[in-house]
């Protein structure tokens, strides 16, 4: 079984970021994983308990690096949706650990590339249709991004006065229980500070004012790059999106939803339209939500229940049902567009911690 | 400390006008380049920074003069090596340099439409992200590399504390970049694995083609041929990074055709790599036809 772990959700009336619910739909390719994928799901209905108290003990009791606070838990959650994994998303409170996390069986794997990593080592790949200079390319333009956008989404989040105060910081104090949610957010910021000044702030820079026009110079720079890649077309290579889909995805969306006072970047990113359909895109198709909270006058109702969800594991059985009679139905392969699962409105609940209950 | 040693320590670049013409339209008239404490100070990382303005200088086929100077990083308005000095401006970094040099005319990537300066960015990303963060590790984070060759090479011109002193000082500081970045956790067999993803990426995006962008070398392969030649010649306690280098051939016959066209016996230039002076712990690096060896003295 695969658990997903990842920091809080929106509170208040914050960001439209979704990362609160639950994904599961047949994305681009699963491949070789016919017999698996009901094995999963009907394992899940196993160590649910087990993998809780597992992960529970398993919090990781000494800080690691935390970078890649924001890209790191949309973009994985982004490809694993894609790829099928059966996902049940659980928010454990407080941790000083990494996250993004996936907890699975036995085995907890911490970043980013490394879940990928493991994603693909059990066959789950969404690149499996690129040629090797695609590949290269993939790896590439990641390289890019963390180097030229990464330091001006941290700052955007993390360091610019307003934004942090007021967004990010009750964000995510609302989701870590009581004394270290005044600990945290503060450590995250001085973190995301050291990295933009050890990795930017050499001279001639010295001041942190320079370093700041600098870094969202590069950002607008490569926010241009990505948008003449992308040209006219859904996804970065076709029609099918991949790893690199996920990763950019990871960077723009908190960017481009979450409803900021200082919205330079923001606006940037909102002149360039394909970049804003593709991220559009991404969220109707993988990140759709129940009926139920729905509503056409448009995001911000979904925003509302999204903000009251914490975790969606609502009800395991049909969910575990439907997956099954999913995977009867339909052919193994070529892979289909996703029929995501709409979720029942159990998502009333707002508690903190689902326990997971087979 | 910085003022201390500021009159010692020097590595850099020169470019120089020529005082009897006028500037105007010209603005190189030769560029003087050599490169004096190779064999007894620069270390890894520098050296193939320097290679690739280097190669990118000579691809543009400005001339070029190099001048080499023990308190060079302090110089450098930046602090990095190599920088080029040209008139009254000064400009360190292959990033910068090649938007100067472009300000005044010289351009190799010109020809190059939207999509591909895209690429062009993102696969020089992946080289200073990948190549450079992995050099920076193996020689100031690897405990037998450090030992071994990076103080003693580091604190060279130094008289006795001073040479400790700075070269543990650099080294907290680079530790600080790692872990900054997220690669202070990382072991050296993760740091090597990441080196040959790099080289397949870059492997696979050359394929049989002569230069990255076809017919035309850009700044990519001068950065890419920098760092590459740089770790297929400098041999350290142990040749595993170059070793991952080695298997990829088209990689090797890249920078084998690069250090001909542009640093041939026929080209314009040479690879001054023979050390002079002072001889404490030193490498040659020679370049031999049919493959790269490096002699130790």
């Amino acid at each position: 079984v695969i658990c997903w772990r990842h920091s809080g959700t929106s509170s208040g009336a914050g960001p439209r970021d979704p990362p609160g619910s639950l994904r599961v739909g047949r994305g681009a390719r699963c491949i070789g994983k016919v017999g698996s994928l009901s094995e999963a799901s009907a394992a899940l209905r196993l160590p649910l308990v087990g993998s809780g108290a597992e992960r529970r003990r398993a919090l990781p009791g000494h800080p690691r690096s935390r970078r890649r606070q924001d890209g790191g838990p949309l973009r994985a959650q982004v490809l694993g949706g894609r790829l099928g994994a059966p996902f049940r998303p659980q928010r454990v409170p407080g941790g000083s650990g990494d996250v993004p996390i996936l907890t699975s069986e036995d085995n907890i794997v911490s970043q980013p590339a490394k879940i990928l990593n493991f994603l693909r080592k059990q066959k789950y790949n969404a690149d499996y249709q690129l040629s090797a200079k695609q590949g290269a390319d993939t790896l590439a333009y990641i390289a890019l991004l963390e180097e030229k956008l990464l330091p001006a989404v941290l700052h955007t989040f993390w360091i610019e006065n307003d934004n942090y105060f007021t967004v990010t910081k009750p964000w995510f104090a609302s989701r870590i229980p009581f004394p270290l949610s005044l600990i945290l957010p503060g450590r995250m910021s001085k973190r995301a500070l050291n990295r933009i000044l050890l990795t930017k702030g050499e001279p001639p820079h010295y001041h942190l004012k320079e370093v700041e026009a600098q870094i969202y110079r590069d950002a607008k720079e490569c926010l241009n790059l990505l948008s003449n890649r992308l040209g006219t077309s859904q996804f970065f290579f076709g029609n099918t999106p991949t790893t690199l889909d996920a990763y950019v995805f990871g960077f723009v969306a908190p960017l481009y939803k979450v409803h900021f006072p200082k919205v330079q970047l923001q606006e940037h990113v909102k002149q360039l339209s394909n970049l804003c359909r593709f991220c559009d895109d991404i969220l109707s198709c993988y990140f759709r939500i129940s009926l139920a909270g729905f509503s056409p006058a448009g995001q911000d109702t979904v925003d509302a229940n999204l903000q009251k969800l914490t975790q969606l594991v609502n009800k395991e059985s049909n969910l575990i049902e439907k997956m099954d009679d999913n995977l009867r139905q339909s052919p193994q392969l070529p892979p289909r567009k996703l029929p995501t699962l709409k979720l029942t409105t159990a998502d009333e609940e707002s508690n903190s911690f689902q326990p997971l209950s087979p | 400390m910085t003022l201390m040693c500021n009159f010692l320590r020097l590595k850099l670049i020169f470019i120089k006008n020529d005082y009897f013409s006028s500037l105007e339209g010209t603005f190189l008239k030769w560029i003087s380049f050599h490169f004096l404490f190779t064999g007894e100070q620069i270390l890894l990382s520098d050296n193939a920074s320097s290679l690739a303005v280097q190669a990118f200088l000579q691809m543009c086929e400005l001339p070029i003069k190099v001048v080499c100077r023990a308190n060079a990083e302090y110089m450098s308005p930046s602090g990095k090596v190599p920088f080029i000095h040209v008139g009254n401006q000064v400009v360190s970094e292959l990033g910068p340099i090649v938007q100067f040099v472009k300000a005044k005319g010289h351009s190799l990537s010109d020809g190059l439409d939207e999509v591909q300066k895209a690429e062009m960015k993102a696969y020089m990303e992946l080289v200073n992200n990948m190549l450079l963060t992995a050099e920076l590790y193996l020689q100031w984070c690897d405990e037998a590399t450090v030992g071994e060759i990076t103080h003693s090479r580091y604190g060279f011109p130094y008289p006795w504390p001073l040479n400790h002193i700075l070269a543990y000082q650099k080294q907290w500081e680079v530790k600080r970049k790692m872990k900054a970045i997220g690669w202070g956790n990382k072991t050296l067999d993760q740091v090597l694995e990441d080196v040959d993803q790099c080289c397949q990426a870059l492997s696979q995006r050359l394929g049989t083609q002569p230069y990255f962008f076809n017919k035309q070398p850009t700044e990519l392969d001068a950065l890419v041929f920098g760092h590459l030649f740089t770790i297929l010649t400098t041999q350290l306690t142990s040749d595993e990074l170059s070793d991952k280098v080695k298997n990829y051939s088209n990689l090797l016959a890249f920078c084998r055709r690069i250090e001909q066209n542009y640093f041939g016996e026929n080209g314009k230039g040479h690879i001054p790599l023979r050390s002079q002076g002072k001889k404490e712990k030193q490498l040659i690096l020679s370049l031999d036809q049919s493959g790269y060896t490096c002699e130790k003295l």
